[in-house]
């Protein structure tokens, strides 16, 4: 099967890329909605600091940019949100009932950034500079608040709290144990009814021990997402593979008044019990949904409700790579912005302007290579090893280390030492793809899901390969400019420069030139980045639970219709362009003497 | 009395729909004033501005509003959330996207002022204007849909539910009239609302000029203010009697009032709010039959100002008053039949005319996933009123809504961002946007000027 062939057979693969486009031009502006407030606070301190008017002006700039976007980012995220109701329902209505807290927490987030963003806006010309750096403070810090709920939640569908995965560095791997396996906690009043013995053999369902009024258990998770597919697909207990697993001596005798008691404390009305005729008959006609919902709040009440998605293994490292990412295209897009003035400065520009442009992109020359010396050694380093431990399927699909694939890492000899930086440890070994059963996410009763292949798609080998390709190629150049803008700070810097023939305080017209495709390419980058952890992750929705089929629209749109809402995307996002063109663009020309 | 979280709804939603009831009628206001500066009323030009900045920070704050009542019903109700989400792709679909063109429109309108072409510009502001007119198009169907669900379909061989979305347009006897009168509500109460503040503005004014632009203004709006209100009376009576297909719904607001429907009982009555909401409707009429002819004489006093800023401040808790009574009067349901159905008091032959299609053998399993998302909460009212309509086996005893997301520290942490937030935007909308720049800081000003 080919790269693409093995992308598209998994379910719903127009949705997803309806969802894949409205995702990522929400986050292509949302990057400078983190980025823009966060400059503009630091240009601001620099004018507290120095009272030098450029850097008010150059706040002032910044300022104007991420009004403008922050507006279309709004709409897009609204946007966002609605393709997820309308979309994935089922995963909206999972995500609504039990990790809701972040998502309702993000609202005052929201608010937050509305608020002091246009304050600051707005406020421009009635607050004092001071003020206005309180401002912007409370601005960039409402988008960072927003972001990091928001990426709680993506992480939790990553790498679920509780996870336990497949593989061991040492390259031991465990699925034939029923790995990966999630841990759950197991209401009390429901263990006698179940097989315990049948479900740690046959199942690999490990107790892991008793705690309060529940058992702590770990579930395979192909076994957590047939249920999840029987609650969300209407099944009732007697069309369940549970039916598989119950203490029958339990259930038979089981008294008519203790399953209703059951069936009231599971929320199952009276009314849609009443042609039942005895209790066994009763216990098998509640809903799988209304028993799956008993387990799962309770799993939630135990970890914390509040803080179950911020303790998703994966999600210190994706903050921390996600606001990286954010501050490089910020850093690259001011750079480009200031390197274009300078390519059409006119002779007799007004010199005041030109120190005003001059300083902007000495700063955001510096800024954009802290930001992606940043992202490359720190957080994308932190974000590989949480992938590399915590979902090995997609680490391996990453790394493609597949001997039926032309292997990238394997023709740059990266394999060897990938090792060392995925674990830290050279003896340690990569997981193998072609070792990843195909079936390891299939429930062995049912056969569901209906997919040929369980493992991640392997197109995200190259995906990432050129992520990181054009990633270091922008980092280089990042890093040259910056060493450019500061080398009459640093004599040694200056030797280098020299050595080399790069001349002059500000770089040469060929640097500069290439300012916008570093921006771009900075873009490209994070793109690809969101693409492999998005893609990856397929065919789950969330890893080890929800599968993306049983997560989609029961009633999904005909695919000209899909087409035609991704048209309509793309060209407001041109119209956004060619708006911000002539809108922050245009009138900002260099004004001659 | 009503649960915390349709509360916590009401809040948002009625803070939403009044900013978005004047932002529809804003949304035309604005570009027909600059396309009459523009024919050489350049006095006018100020005018659309001033009220162009208003739009855009009110319909900012509306937006966030809106997308806070999505995620407050996700965290509530997140299976009813679900149930709406596989049902209603197209009109939700519909909606969304023209949001999305309005958000774009607002912006490329404001901030484009003066640098797009002029045709351009019109062609903006005309974008504008439809998308303002056709969000609630799909959003006022989804409402239509919570009074009755016409269209909804149950496929027993796929074990789904699905919307024939001609049917829940076309069959639907309420959702014309809510669409209909939702817009005439939305222009004549920007039409009063601006009226009465450009009165107001004409004895507050600093200079002649700007008096006598506010003088144009308010009279500009005065008779499309007055039509409006009386095309409300017309069109609320055609709202009210296409209710009558929904006793439960109407006899919430009539019954008390000598109006019945069905058994005529009502069992959350709230003909109080009906009647508040007439009250001021009331004074916004004698607001208009007292002040407009002078304005219109151009014999304006401070008397005359004041009452028609009021009824402009009245006109928009008018809007919110309705939208609660619409929202309230089939409480403790999603969808207002629905208590109809189970009770009897509309028959299940009945529902084929509103294009429900739901085969003999699966009504049981519909009506049990119904009954599990149809209800907002289970305090002592909802269950007074289940029991009194004889329907309280239908239900779980459960609460409906999401337990977790009405825990303590959540409520507390709510109230708190809230008040902060709230404290936060009244400071910038009367502090940093519509009071006159007093503290122009120096270095700022140089620094423009730079």
């Amino acid at each position: 099967m080919s790269a693409v062939a093995h992308w598209s057979s998994y379910p719903a693969a127009g949705d997803r890329l309806l969802s894949f486009i409205g995702i990522e031009i929400h986050w292509a502006i949302l990057q400078y909605v983190l980025g823009l407030p966060f400059m503009t606070f630091i240009a601001l301190l620099l004018y507290l600091r120095s009272k030098d008017r450029a850097w008010m002006r150059f706040a002032r700039t910044l300022a104007k940019g991420f009004v403008i976007v922050f507006a279309v980012g709004a709409a897009t995220g609204t946007t966002v949100e609605f393709g997820l109701v309308l979309l994935w329902p089922n995963l909206t209505e999972a995500a609504g009932r039990y990790i809701y807290f972040p998502l309702y927490a993000e609202i005052f987030a929201f608010l937050m950034e509305v608020v002091f963003l246009y304050m600051l806006w707005y406020g421009w010309n009635k607050l004092p500079p001071k003020a206005l750096a309180a401002v912007a403070f409370l601005g960039f810090l409402g988008a960072w608040y927003s972001a990091s709920m928001i990426l709680s939640v993506n992480s939790y569908m990553v790498a679920p709290t509780g996870i336990e995965p497949a593989y061991k560095p040492s390259g031991v791997y465990l699925y034939s144990q029923g790995y990966p396996k999630i841990q759950v906690y197991m209401p009390k009043d429901l263990v006698p009814l179940l097989n315990v013995t049948a479900l740690q053999k046959v199942a690999h369902v490990d107790i892991l021990g008793v705690y309060g009024d529940s058992v702590k258990v770990a579930i395979p998770a192909r076994v957590v997402q047939e249920l999840v597919r029987e609650a969300w697909s209407g099944a009732k207990l007697q069309d369940s593979v549970l039916v598989h697993f119950v203490n029958k001596t339990t259930v038979q005798h089981l008294t008519l008044a203790q399953v209703q008691a059951l069936a009231a404390k599971l929320g199952v009305p009276a009314a849609s019990l009443a042609g039942t005729k005895s209790p066994v008959e009763m216990l098998l006609s509640i809903p799988v949904k209304n028993v799956l919902d008993y387990i799962l709040i309770t799993t939630v009440k135990h970890i914390g409700y509040m803080s179950i998605t911020f303790k998703s293994p994966v999600y210190p490292a994706t903050l921390m790579h996600t606001i990286g990412s954010a501050l490089t295209v910020s850093g690259f897009t001011v750079l480009a912005g200031y390197a274009l003035r300078l390519l059409r400065m006119p002779k007799d520009a007004d010199p005041e302007y030109k120190r005003y442009i001059e300083k902007a992109f000495k700063f955001a020359a510096i800024f954009a290579a802290i930001a992606i010396a940043y992202q490359g050694f720190i957080a994308g380093h932190e974000m590989g090893r949480a992938i590399a431990y915590w979902n090995p399927e997609k680490f391996a699909a990453i790394e493609g280390t597949s001997e039926h694939i032309l292997s990238l890492s394997k023709l740059l000899h990266t394999d060897k030492i990938m090792p060392l930086i995925a674990y830290g440890s050279l003896s340690a070994k990569l997981p193998s793809y072609d070792k990843i059963p195909v079936n390891y996410c299939k429930c062995s009763l049912t056969g569901a899901p209906n997919i040929p292949d369980c493992r991640p798609p392997i197109i995200i080998h190259y995906l990432y390969y050129t992520k990181i390709g054009l990633a270091i190629l922008i980092g280089l150049y990042g890093l040259i400019v910056a060493l450019i803008v500061i080398r009459n700070r640093l004599g040694i810097v200056d030797k280098v420069l020299n050595m080399v023939g790069i001349r002059g305080e500000l770089p040469s017209r060929f640097w500069l030139m290439l300012a916008p495709i570093a921006a771009f390419v900075a873009q490209l980058v994070s793109t690809l980045g969101w693409a492999v952890r998005e893609i990856g992750r397929k065919p789950w929705t969330i890893y080890g639970v929800m599968t993306v089929d049983v997560a989609r629209t029961v009633n999904p749109a005909p695919t000209w219709q899909l087409a035609l809402i991704a048209i309509f995307l793309v060209s407001i996002s041109l119209g956004l362009i060619y708006a911000v063109y002539k809108i922050l663009w245009v009138p900002g020309k260099p004004r001659p003497r | 009395m009503v649960g915390l979280a349709p509360a916590f709804l009401a809040l948002t939603f009625g803070l939403h729909i009044t900013m978005v009831n004047l932002g529809i009628g804003l949304a035309w206001v604005v570009p027909y004033l600059k396309w009459r500066a523009d024919r050489g009323e350049r006095e006018l030009e100020s005018v659309a501005r001033a009220l162009m900045r208003f739009y855009a920070a009110t319909y900012g704050v509306a937006g966030v509003f809106g997308t806070a009542f999505t995620v407050f019903l996700l965290s509530y109700y997140p299976h009813f959330l679900g149930f709406a989400g596989n049902i209603t792709m197209i009109p939700f679909g519909l909606a969304i996207m023209m949001i999305v063109l309005h958000f774009f429109s607002i912006s490329a309108y404001w901030y484009g002022w003066d640098r797009w072409s002029r045709r351009t510009h019109y062609f903006i502001g005309f974008l504008l204007g439809i998308s303002a007119l056709l969000i609630p198009v799909g959003f006022r169907a989804v409402f239509a849909f919570l009074n009755i669900p016409a269209g909804l379909g149950y496929d027993p061989a796929h074990h789904k539910f699905y919307l024939d979305v001609v049917a829940a347009l076309t069959k639907n006897p309420t959702y014309l009239p809510l669409y209909v009168k939702s817009i005439a509500a939305a222009f004549t109460t920007t039409f009063l609302v601006v009226m009465g503040a450009y009165a107001y503005k004409y004895f507050i004014a600093g200079s002649e000029e700007e008096k006598q632009v506010a003088l144009k203004t308010a009279k500009m709006f005065a008779k499309p203010a007055a039509i409006g209100l009386g095309l409300m009376l017309l069109l609320g009576l055609w709202y009210a009697f296409s209710l009558e297909s929904v006793p439960y719904k109407f006899n919430n607001v009539f019954a008390s009032l000598g109006w019945k429907v069905a058994d005529g009982k009502a069992y959350y009555n709230v003909s109080w709010l009906f009647v508040l909401k007439m009250i001021m409707y009331a004074f916004q009429i004698i607001a208009v039959i007292y002040a407009v002819p002078a304005l219109l004489k151009g014999r304006l006093t401070r008397t005359h100002g004041k009452i028609l800023l009021a009824a402009g401040v009245v006109a928009i808790v008018t809007i919110a008053a309705g939208e609660y009574l619409n929202a309230f009067s089939q409480y403790p349901f999603f969808i207002a039949v629905w208590p109809d159905v189970l009770s009897g008091r509309v028959p299940l032959s009945k529902l084929a005319s509103y294009g429900i299609n739901i085969p003999k053998e699966a009504l049981p399993s519909v009506v049990s996933t119904v009954n599990s998302v149809v209800l907002l909460d289970n305090t002592a009212s909802t269950q007074h009123i289940l029991r009194s309509m004889g329907i309280a086996k239908f239900f779980p005893q459960v609460n409906p809504v999401n337990e977790i997301a009405v825990e303590g520290p959540v409520v507390a942490l709510t109230f708190g961002f809230l008040a902060f937030l709230l404290a936060a935007a009244a400071y910038l909308v009367f502090y940093v946007l519509l009071w006159p720049s007093k503290t122009e800081a120096k270095a700022v000003a140089e620094a423009e000027e730079y």
